[in-house]
């Protein structure tokens, strides 16, 4: 026992935790999905290229595939049937689908991680007027609406880059991350200054001051050590919210619309809710899987770096 | 009814060429077989100039209750000033409740087809003998507010539509500034009186330019109506103008919704088409196509006194069965064009080469259109209907999507991998859809595509010669509706130089020249004229492809009565309207 580290402790407890290990190996499988995109969708040999709807679909009765579900069986050439309008595969938009949430939910936890973490720590840390200032931005950041920022700056993304429509996708993913962090890190800053006010008064980081060890050291060695259960856990919990809300952005036309994403494929789906289910279905359940999985996932790993809340 | 609004972008991009033969991968053709064939619209609109109001009483009509229009997709008219009332939807709903001008159309309902009648004047106008001058009688009639509607009112109103400051885009800068003598530069009434049009009593005369045969269908937009010389300075004005109709405004939300009620003032002796039957309208606009389609389904409480103003085509089988006799196909005189800039693509063979390669069955099933249905191949610039329309195909045949054709003539051109420039609006799933149908389609056949997402107005984009946007597109386009069914009302308004709507730039001395000299032609010969017209510009220049006709799905629940179509714009006929009670 003597060698363990709290964290080692942690995972201990979390390897014994089969509802976390199910879900950790969901998550990994999605995360393989994402990064394997384009190899898995070559190996079943379809493509995001819109189809031929006119030889396709029975566009003369109610626009359903003439081949494949719902109105008929499997299809091996699409397993995941074809998109009625565009005749579009379903897998292909599915993995791509993936791909995209996964990308932008994870850069945004990243960025948002970091940035919670350097201004917590140094608003905990150094207080005085560093520490007003920097609350006072947290405040303000939460004061704004998150939903109402997305919507004006969608539109000024589409004018500002019309012009060259081949940066545009590229600046559309940036920018989505970049409202995602900029709306997500102020819980992980209030987080971090609340623990390391409560730590910096102990008596390890009173005896590294005195002897002389430079700020940024006792910031990075002595407190952030400290903090990481915490912070894995607020992370988390960040990553599934960060999916629900670019599947939400993209339902709403604010979010990816170029390239694929779960959320626009739900918003065209939801048209068909009742002449082709399976069609919403895969990409409603790629999303509630996932998260559900991380969300799971991320109260397994609270708990088991927390003894205290363990049920 | 001029340009169709929404449809700009939306459904813009969604059009060409044929189809009917497309499919050979198992589906039905397009042609014959189609669920619902195209009827053409009446290409002869009578016309009864002693009908007397009040207008003949529908059959089982009953009056009372609320009728609620659903409008999928259509954000609806930015204002309802009648000197801006130039789309098919603002128009179809005002000039139907509450916007009296002088001459009317009023369907038969014996034959279903559409007649000018009568409206605030007392017959059709009396013209002169070459048609340089008509005349009017105004009716005595009332505004919403109790005051009389003089001819005074009816000359400021006309006179206000020159200004072209305040009214840029409305119906009156084409047609009433080029035929009205009102002197060179007027603009309206801050230049004072426009001598052309002279007021004796309720009497009101308009001297032309030269002969303008069309003034009695001119007349029944509301720009040749009534303006109260007071309060009636536009913007103010447009949001809560004065009813002269049977229902006047209590409520006009932008882009949300219009709420109409009751008129007392409105005298049903005085008017030969228009009813009372309902208490109250109320039109919600931009409304979730889905969602107005389920509704209707529902047949709940509120659905059966619901119409719909489109239906979509997902549901179209199963809405079809459910409405009966209140599911409407329109056939109306609307057609959709890709217009290449002829200043740019100056070959005639690579804009041929575009026709081809323009995949009409599939950009119009990605855009959310059924072809044969709601969109039929297209060939000529004048829609099926309209009197002197000539059959021709531009290239000897239909053009049908064929990358090979279009690959040779673009060999032909010396322009192989040519390179098309567009805007389409990303931020619509199923314009985004056609879009991209559309550029695989031009890959296919040779051509590279660059596609610009562009979310605004795009019509407001090709209008303004300094953006960089535009300057950097060459191929655009328009879908227009004629305002009247001549093709003088179509063919000026899309090829002539300088005409706003006119997205090719398209300008060749011959064709203007000869589109003013028709105007001077006896009448008898003009409808031929206009079809040879539209030979010689799509068979020796080629400047905008046709690329479909357009039909209109309307809907109604079980306890709408009335239910029909306006062949004349279009659109829903609102006059007949009731609530079965």
């Amino acid at each position: 026992m003597s060698g363990k580290s709290p964290l080692a402790i942690a995972a201990g407890r979390l390897r014994r935790d089969k509802v976390a290990m199910v879900c950790l190996s969901i998550v990994i499988i999605f995360a393989l999905i994402a990064i394997f995109a384009s190899q898995i969708a070559s190996l079943f040999n379809v493509t995001t290229q819109p189809g031929n709807p006119s030889q396709q679909l029975d566009f003369i009765n109610d626009g359903m595939p003439l081949k494949g579900p719902p109105r008929n069986g499997f299809d091996p050439e699409h397993p995941f049937g074809i998109a009625p309008k565009t005749a579009k595969d379903n897998l292909a938009s599915w993995l791509y689908g993936a791909r995209t949430s996964m990308l932008i939910a994870t850069s945004a936890t990243v960025v948002a991680s970091l940035v919670g973490i350097v201004l917590g720590l140094v608003s905990g840390f150094v207080g005085g007027a560093v520490d007003k200032v920097i609350s006072f931005v947290i405040d303000l950041f939460l004061t704004l609406p998150f939903l109402l920022m997305a919507l004006v700056i969608a539109p000024i993304l589409n004018e500002r880059f019309a012009l060259t429509p081949d940066r545009y996708q590229t600046m559309q993913v940036v920018s989505l991350i970049g409202i995602l962090a900029a709306f997500g890190w102020m819980g992980v800053a209030r987080l971090v200054r609340g623990e390391v006010l409560s730590l910096r008064e102990r008596e390890f980081i009173l005896s590294a001051r005195v002897i002389g060890m430079p700020t940024t050291r006792i910031m990075v060695k002595e407190l952030l050590p400290n903090l990481v259960a915490p912070i894995v856990v607020a992370i988390s919990l960040m990553l599934p919210a960060f999916i629900a809300a670019e599947a939400g952005l993209a339902f709403l036309g604010v979010g990816i619309t170029q390239g694929e994403s779960w959320g626009q494929t739900i918003l065209l789906a939801s048209a068909y809710f009742e002449l082709y289910p399976l069609y919403l279905w895969e990409p409603l359940l790629g999303i509630v899987v996932l998260v559900l999985a991380l969300n799971l996932l991320g109260d397994a790993i609270r708990d088991a770096v927390d003894p205290k809340t363990r049920r | 009814m001029k340009r169709t609004k929404s449809l700009a972008v939306v459904a813009g991009f969604a059009m060409v060429t044929l189809a009917a033969c497309g499919g050979d991968g198992g589906g039905g053709n397009a042609g014959g077989n189609s669920p619902s064939e195209f009827i053409n619209p009446e290409s002869d609109f009578g016309k009864v100039a002693d009908a007397e109001g009040p207008a003949p009483e529908v059959e089982g009509a009953t009056t009372g209750g609320t009728i609620t229009v659903a409008i999928p997709g259509d954000p609806g008219p930015e204002d309802l000033d009648p000197a801006n009332g130039w789309s098919v939807l603002g128009n179809s709903i005002q000039q139907a409740l509450t916007h009296r001008s002088l001459v009317q159309f009023r369907r038969d309902q014996e034959t279903g087809a559409m007649e000018l009648v009568p409206d605030l004047a007392t017959d059709l106008g009396r013209p002169n003998e070459d048609f340089t001058e008509w005349t009017f009688t105004i009716k005595d009639v009332n505004w919403e507010n109790g005051n009389p509607i003089t001819a005074e009112e009816v000359k400021y109103g006309v006179e206000r539509t020159f200004d072209s400051e305040t009214f840029t885009s409305g119906p009156g800068q084409v047609y009433s500034v080029s035929n009205f003598d009102c002197g060179e530069g007027y603009t309206g009434p801050q230049d004072g009186d426009c001598p052309g049009i002279t007021v004796d009593g309720q009497d009101i005369t308009f001297a032309m330019q030269g002969p303008f045969p069309d003034m009695d269908f001119w007349s029944t937009f509301m720009a040749i109506g009534p303006i109260p010389l007071e309060n009636s300075e536009f913007p103010a004005y447009g949001r809560m103008p004065l009813s002269s109709g049977p229902y006047k405004i209590k409520e006009f939300r932008v882009n949300e919704s219009l709420t109409l009620e009751k008129n007392p003032e409105w005298d049903a002796a005085s008017d030969p088409a228009r009813h009372q039957y309902a208490d109250e309208w109320v039109f919600k606009f931009d409304q979730d196509q889905e969602k107005t389609d389920q509704l209707l389904l529902s047949d709940s409480a509120d659905a059966q006194t619901t119409v719909s103003n489109g239906l979509g085509a997902t549901n179209v089988a199963a809405l079809r069965d459910a409405l009966g006799d209140n599911f409407i196909q329109q056939t109306g005189q609307c057609v959709s064009y890709r217009t290449p800039d002829y200043t740019k693509i100056d070959d005639i063979n690579i804009r041929k080469a575009i026709a081809w390669a323009y995949d009409f069955e599939n950009i119009t099933l990605a855009g959310g259109n059924i072809p044969g249905v709601t969109r039929i191949p297209a060939s000529t610039i004048m829609p099926p209907g309209m009197s002197g329309r000539k059959e021709y195909f531009p290239d000897t045949e239909q053009f049908v999507y064929d990358p090979e054709k279009s690959k040779a003539l673009l060999a032909e051109a010396g322009a192989e991998g040519y390179k098309l420039t567009f805007v389409y609006d990303d931020s619509d799933a199923e314009a985004k859809a056609a879009a991209e149908q559309e550029k695989k389609g031009y890959e296919n056949a040779g051509f590279t595509v660059e596609m610009i997402p562009y979310q605004e107005d795009a019509y407001a984009l090709w209008d303004d010669a300094e953006s960089p946007i535009n300057a950097k597109l060459n191929l655009r386009s328009v879908n227009w509706c004629s305002d009247w069914p001549s093709a003088s009302t179509m063919i000026p308004p899309l090829v002539e130089s300088g005409q706003p709507y006119n997205t090719s730039y398209f300008s060749e001395t011959e064709v203007d020249d000869r589109i003013k000299e028709i105007a001077t032609l006896p009448l008898e010969d003009q409808a031929a004229a206009w079809g040879d017209l539209d030979e010689l510009i799509g068979t020796k220049y080629f400047p905008m492809i046709p690329t479909a006709y357009r039909n209109d799905l309307f809907g109604a629940g079980s306890k709408i009565g009335g239910f029909t179509g306006d062949a004349a714009m279009s659109a829903i006929y609102y006059k007949d309207l009731f609530v079965i009670q």
